[in-house]
C-alpha cells in the first residue's frame, strides 16, 4: 500500500513519518516509533490503555488515524519523566501504591494528565468521572483516585476512604 | 504483632517494576518484536460441536506471506493439554467441541497475510447436536462431548445426619441459585513470542501464571526433552486465572518446533474473549435448617456447574465448592455435592476463588433467610454461627489456629451498626430505597487436598551479593516483592538490595501456580526456608569469625553483629568468600508443601488445607426502584490475612476484588456467541465503585511465613454476597440469579410493590 508522509511532534520531537492511509494512531506509535508504552487492550475504543495526548487532547489512538494527527502534537507516557526523573503524577502513583499489573497504567496516566491540565484541583467525583474511560481490572482504582487526588492536591493529604470523597457518604 | 520487629516485613515497600510500568518500558509480550518474528493465527471452528471430515489448507498456504499452515498431524507429542485433566487438543482432531476450537494455525510474515490464510483454511464438518446447559447435559440421551461420558465429575463432602437434622429443625430454607459465565477480562490480552536461541533451545516469552506448567505441556506436545524449551514469564497484565491454561504457548511452541525463526503470537480482545476460559456458571440447590435459637444445623446442597468444553480447572472448581459450601460456619450435618458437567460451551476453568465466590452467594442468601425467619440481626446469625478455634469443618478437620472469622465480624461492626442506624434513616428521594447487606466468607489457602509444594533457592555470591531465585509469576498481585521482603527479613537486607530472578524455567524452579491465594503462604514458607539456611550459614562463620556464641548474633543492613555489642560486627562481604573457600555452600533450596489430607472420595473427609482466609464484608446500597439500577456506595471489607507482609499490596487486593465483586454481582454475565468483546462485557469502571474501606486483621498463622497466609481470592468472595444481601434489605425482596442486573432488580422492585408505590406518588 502507498504510504503519505505525516508530521507529528511526538513528546516534544518532531518527525515526519511515511504512513498508510489505514494505519491507526496506536500502530505508528508502538511500530513505527517503538513507544511501546501506549498499549491496546481492545482495540475498539472502551478500555482507554491507548489513550494519548493529541494536541493536549485525550484521545484513543486505537481509533484515531495517523493521518488525522498530520501536523499534531502527541503526548505518550514516555514524554511524562524528565530523563530519569519521574513526574510528580507518576511519582503519586508509585506513593499510593497505585500500580499493579500496569497495562492500564500509561492510558491511566495520560487521561489524569489531560484532566490535570484542563483542572489544576478537580474534586474526587470530578476525577472520577474523568478516570471512567479507563479500565483497571486490577485495582479498583481506589489507590489511582488517590494518587491522582494526592498529585493535584498534595496538601490534601490521602484519604481514609478508598474512593469516593474524603469523610465518606454517609459518617 | 507489631511490625516494628520486623526490618522490611510489614512495610509497604517500593513495589519492584512500578517504574517500569509508569514509563512505558516495552515489557509485555505484545511489546516485544523479535526480528523477521513470524505472525501466528488460529483458524478456530465454526461449530459449537461437530466431526471433522477433512482439513484442505491448499488455499491457506497459497496466500501471499504465509510461511505454513499446520494441523493436529503436525504436532509431534501428545496433542492433549489441561493442568488437572488432559482432555483438551492443542489443535483439534476428530470433532471440535466449542466453537473457540482451534483447528490449524498459521503462520505468516504479516498479520494481514495470517489472517487471510487462516480465513481460507477449509474444513469439512459434521455437525452433531450440541448441548449448553448441564443439567440437560446430564441427562442419557444428551449429544455426548466427549467418549468418557458428560459428568467430568461430581465431589462430595457428608458428615453427620442430614436427614434427623432435618427431622428437628425449627425452620428450613431451601432455595435455587445461578450464577453467570464471567469473562476474566484482564487488561493485557493473551500474547507470546518465541524464538530459538543459540543452542536451538526454544525459549518462548509468555504472559502466564504458571511458567513451569506451561514448559511441562510445551514438553509434552513436541515430544522433546525438558532442556529443549524454556518459558520466561513476561510481565503479566493480570490472569485471574485463565492465564494458568495455555493460551499461546502452544502454538508458539509447535511453530518454533517446526520454523526455528522468531514467532509471535498476541490475541485481539475478541480472540481472548472466545478462547480463554471463563468462570463456571452454577446451578446451587441449598436446603439448611437451623434451631430455634438461629443455629445452623443442617445443610443439604447439590451444585452442578458447567466446564464447558474442557476440564481445564472444573475439578477444582467442584471440590473447592463442596467443601466451601457451608461457608465460614459450624454446621455438624451436611450433605454436599457438586457435579461439573461437559457441555458446549467455550471451556470453563480457574477464575479468582475456583466456586468459592458462586457458593458464598448461596449461603450468604441462607443466612440472611434464616435471620429474617427468626428475626435476628444478619450479623448476630453470623457470629452466632461462625467458625472458632476447635470448630470441626465439613471435611472432619479442626480448626486449630489463625481462625479469624470472629475478629472480621468484629472488626466490621460499628461500621456496619452506624449504616444501620444513622445512614439508613437518612432521607433520600423517594424513589432510592437503601440497604445494608453484610457477606462472609472463608478460603482455604493452596490446592485441596493434593500436593502443591513450591520451591525457591537463595543463593549469596563471593561479594555477598544476595539473588533469590522463584518460579513465582508475578501477575501485577506484587509476589516478587513480597518474596523478596521474606528473604530479607530473615537476612537482614532491604528487599530491594535482593536482586531477583523470577519465572525463568532455565534457571528458576518450579513454584507451582499463581493461584489458589498460595503464593504468599507456599512459596513465601519456600523462600524463608532457603533463606534461613543461607542465614544459618552465615551466622555459623560468624560466630568463627566474632568468637561469639550464635544466639548472641544478629543480621542486619548486610552484616552480622553482636546484639549486645554491635560494634562487633563482620560484613557478608566478608564471610561469604571464607564459607566458599573452605568448601562451605552459599546457594540454599527451600521447599514447601501444606500439611494436607487428600479427601475420601465418598465423604471428602480429610484436610483439604493447612490453613484458611476468613472475610467478612459490609455494602451499603442505593437502590433506584423505577429503573432498578443499583449503587453500591461504601464496601467495608474485614480481612484476616494472617500477617499482612506489604499492607498496600493487601489493600489492593482488597480494593480490586470488591471492584471485582460489584461486577459480578451487578453487571457481568458472558453469553457464548454474544458476548463478542468488551464493548458487550462491561466490568466496573472508576465511577462505578463504592467507597472501600479495607480493614485488615491478622490472626497469625504459625505455619506462615511472618504468619502470613493469603488475600487474592478472599477480597472477591464476599462482594457479591453482601451486594445482594443489601438490595434484599432496600426491596424486601430477594435476587436469587447473578447478576442483578438492571432487569432484575425491576423486576424485584415491581414484585415488592416499591415500584408502584412511588410510580404512582410521583
Amino acid at each position: 500500500m502507498q504510504t503519505i508522509d505525516i508530521t507529528l511532534t511526538v513528546n516534544d520531537q518532531q518527525q515526519t513519518l511515511p504512513v498508510k492511509s489505514n494505519d491507526t494512531l496506536l500502530e505508528v506509535i508502538r511500530d513505527y516509533l517503538d513507544l511501546t508504552g501506549s498499549k491496546e487492550g481492545c482495540g475498539e475504543g472502551v478500555c482507554g490503555s491507548c489513550t494519548v495526548l493529541l494536541d493536549g487532547h485525550p484521545v484513543r489512538a486505537c481509533l484515531t488515524l495517523a493521518l488525522e494527527a498530520d501536523g499534531c502534537a502527541v503526548t505518550t507516557v514516555e514524554g511524562l519523566a524528565d530523563e530519569d526523573t519521574l513526574s510528580p503524577l507518576q511519582q503519586s502513583f508509585i506513593d499510593h501504591g497505585a500500580v499493579q499489573c500496569g497495562f492500564c497504567t500509561p492510558g491511566m496516566l495520560i487521561s489524569a494528565k489531560a484532566l490535570l491540565d484542563e483542572n489544576p484541583s478537580p474534586d474526587r467525583q470530578k476525577l472520577r468521572q474523568a478516570l471512567s474511560g479507563n479500565i483497571c481490572r486490577c485495582t479498583g482504582y481506589a489507590k489511582i483516585v488517590d494518587a491522582v487526588a494526592h498529585a493535584a492536591r498534595p496538601e490534601s493529604g490521602c484519604p481514609d476512604c478508598h474512593t469516593k470523597d474524603s469523610g465518606g457518604d454517609h459518617d | 504483632m507489631s511490625n516494628d520487629r520486623y526490618h522490611t516485613v510489614g512495610k509497604s515497600i517500593l513495589r519492584r517494576g512500578a517504574k517500569e510500568r509508569l514509563t512505558g518500558n516495552p515489557i509485555f509480550c505484545a511489546d516485544m518484536e523479535p526480528e523477521n518474528a513470524l505472525y501466528l493465527k488460529a483458524v478456530r471452528s465454526r461449530h459449537p460441536h461437530a466431526g471433522i471430515l477433512g482439513i484442505d489448507v491448499s488455499s491457506a498456504m497459497s496466500v501471499p506471506g504465509v510461511v505454513q499452515v499446520f494441523t493436529a498431524k503436525d504436532i509431534p507429542g501428545k496433542n492433549l493439554m489441561g493442568i488437572i485433566n488432559k482432555d483438551q487438543p492443542l489443535l483439534a482432531e476428530d470433532k471440535v467441541r466449542s466453537l473457540a476450537d482451534p483447528v490449524a494455525l498459521v503462520a505468516a510474515r504479516t498479520p494481514g497475510a495470517a489472517d487471510l490464510a487462516a480465513a481460507a483454511v477449509s474444513v469439512d464438518y459434521d455437525p452433531l447436536p450440541a448441548v449448553f446447559d448441564p443439567e440437560e447435559a446430564m441427562a442419557q440421551d444428551a449429544p455426548q462431548i466427549h467418549a468418557k461420558g458428560n459428568v467430568m465429575v461430581q465431589k462430595k463432602v457428608c458428615r453427620g445426619d442430614v436427614t434427623a437434622a432435618f427431622d428437628k429443625a425449627h425452620t428450613i430454607i431451601e432455595k435455587t441459585y445461578r450464577t453467570s459465565a464471567i469473562e476474566h477480562t484482564y487488561l493485557e490480552p493473551d500474547a507470546g513470542i518465541g524464538f530459538p536461541d543459540e543452542d536451538g533451545t526454544l525459549v518462548i516469552y509468555a504472559s502466564t501464571q504458571n511458567p513451569h506448567y506451561d514448559h511441562k505441556e510445551v514438553v509434552s506436545l513436541l515430544g522433546v526433552e525438558d532442556h529443549a524449551v524454556r518459558i520466561i514469564q513476561a510481565a503479566t497484565g493480570g490472569g485471574f486465572g485463565s492465564k494458568l491454561d495455555m493460551n499461546v504457548q502452544g502454538f508458539i511452541g509447535l511453530a518454533l518446533y517446526h520454523l526455528k525463526q522468531p514467532v509471535r503470537y498476541v490475541y485481539t480482545r475478541e480472540e481472548a474473549f472466545l478462547a480463554t476460559a471463563k468462570r463456571h456458571p452454577f446451578v446451587i440447590h441449598m436446603k439448611t435448617g437451623a434451631d430455634e435459637t438461629g443455629r445452623i444445623t443442617a445443610m443439604q446442597m447439590k451444585a452442578v456447574c458447567n466446564t464447558g468444553a474442557y476440564g481445564s480447572y472444573g475439578i477444582a472448581v467442584a471440590s473447592r465448592a463442596a467443601v466451601h459450601a457451608t461457608g465460614p460456619y459450624a454446621i455438624d450435618n451436611v450433605n454436599l455435592e457438586c457435579t461439573a458437567v461437559y457441555t458446549n460451551h467455550p471451556f470453563c476453568g480457574a477464575m479468582r476463588g475456583f466456586g468459592t465466590p458462586q457458593m458464598a452467594l448461596a449461603h450468604e442468601s441462607q443466612m440472611d433467610l434464616h435471620a429474617r425467619a427468626l428475626n435476628m440481626d444478619p450479623l448476630e446469625i453470623r457470629v452466632l454461627n461462625g467458625v472458632k478455634k476447635g470448630t470441626v469443618t465439613a471435611t472432619g478437620q479442626v480448626l486449630t489456629d489463625s481462625v479469624g472469622f470472629q475478629d472480621c465480624l468484629t472488626a466490621v461492626q460499628p461500621e456496619y451498626e452506624k449504616a444501620m442506624k444513622g445512614w439508613l434513616s437518612e432521607p433520600t428521594p423517594a424513589y432510592i430505597r437503601r440497604g445494608v447487606g453484610i457477606g462472609g466468607m472463608w478460603y482455604g489457602i493452596g490446592n485441596t487436598g493434593v500436593q502443591n509444594p513450591s520451591t525457591a533457592r537463595v543463593a549469596m555470591d563471593r561479594e555477598g551479593q544476595v539473588t533469590l531465585f522463584t518460579g513465582c509469576a508475578d501477575i501485577g498481585q506484587g509476589s516478587t516483592t513480597v518474596l523478596s521482603q521474606i528473604a530479607g527479613e530473615a537476612l537482614g537486607l532491604d528487599a530491594m538490595d535482593i536482586h531477583v530472578v523470577v519465572a525463568d524455567t532455565k534457571y528458576t524452579t518450579n513454584a507451582g501456580a499463581t493461584s489458589a491465594s498460595r503464593q504468599t503462604y507456599i512459596s513465601g514458607n519456600a523462600v524463608k526456608q532457603a533463606a534461613d539456611k543461607l542465614a544459618d550459614v552465615l551466622l555459623t562463620e560468624a560466630v568463627n569469625y566474632l568468637k561469639i556464641r550464635k544466639s548472641d548474633l544478629r543480621l542486619e543492613n548486610g552484616r552480622v553483629f553482636d546484639s549486645r555489642h554491635p560494634e562487633k560486627q563482620v560484613a557478608f562481604s566478608r564471610l561469604a568468600p571464607r564459607i566458599l573457600d573452605k568448601g562451605g555452600e552459599l546457594s540454599w533450596q527451600g521447599y514447601f508443601d501444606p500439611e494436607t489430607v487428600p479427601l475420601h472420595p465418598d465423604t471428602g473427609e480429610g484436610i483439604p488445607y493447612s490453613t484458611y482466609a476468613f472475610a467478612c464484608h459490609a455494602a451499603c446500597v442505593e437502590v433506584d426502584v423505577l429503573t432498578g439500577e443499583t449503587s453500591v456506595c461504601r464496601v467495608i471489607a474485614a480481612h484476616d490475612v494472617g500477617k499482612a507482609i506489604h499492607p498496600e499490596n493487601v489493600i489492593g487486593q482488597i480494593c480490586g476484588g470488591v471492584a471485582m465483586g460489584v461486577g459480578f454481582a451487578l453487571m457481568e454475565e458472558f453469553v457464548p456467541g454474544e458476548t463478542i468483546s468488551m464493548n458487550d462485557y462491561h466490568i466496573p469502571t472508576a465511577a462505578d465503585m463504592p467507597c472501600v474501606i479495607p480493614i485488615i486483621v491478622e490472626a497469625s498463622e504459625p505455619s506462615g511465613p511472618f504468619g502470613a497466609k493469603g488475600v487474592g481470592e478472599p477480597a472477591l468472595i464476599p462482594t457479591a454476597p453482601a451486594i445482594i444481601n443489601a438490595v434484599t434489605h432496600a426491596l424486601g425482596k430477594r435476587i436469587y440469579a447473578l447478576p442483578a442486573s438492571l432487569e432484575r432488580v425491576l423486576d424485584a422492585s415491581i414484585a415488592s410493590g416499591h415500584f408502584n408505590n412511588c410510580y404512582q406518588e410521583s
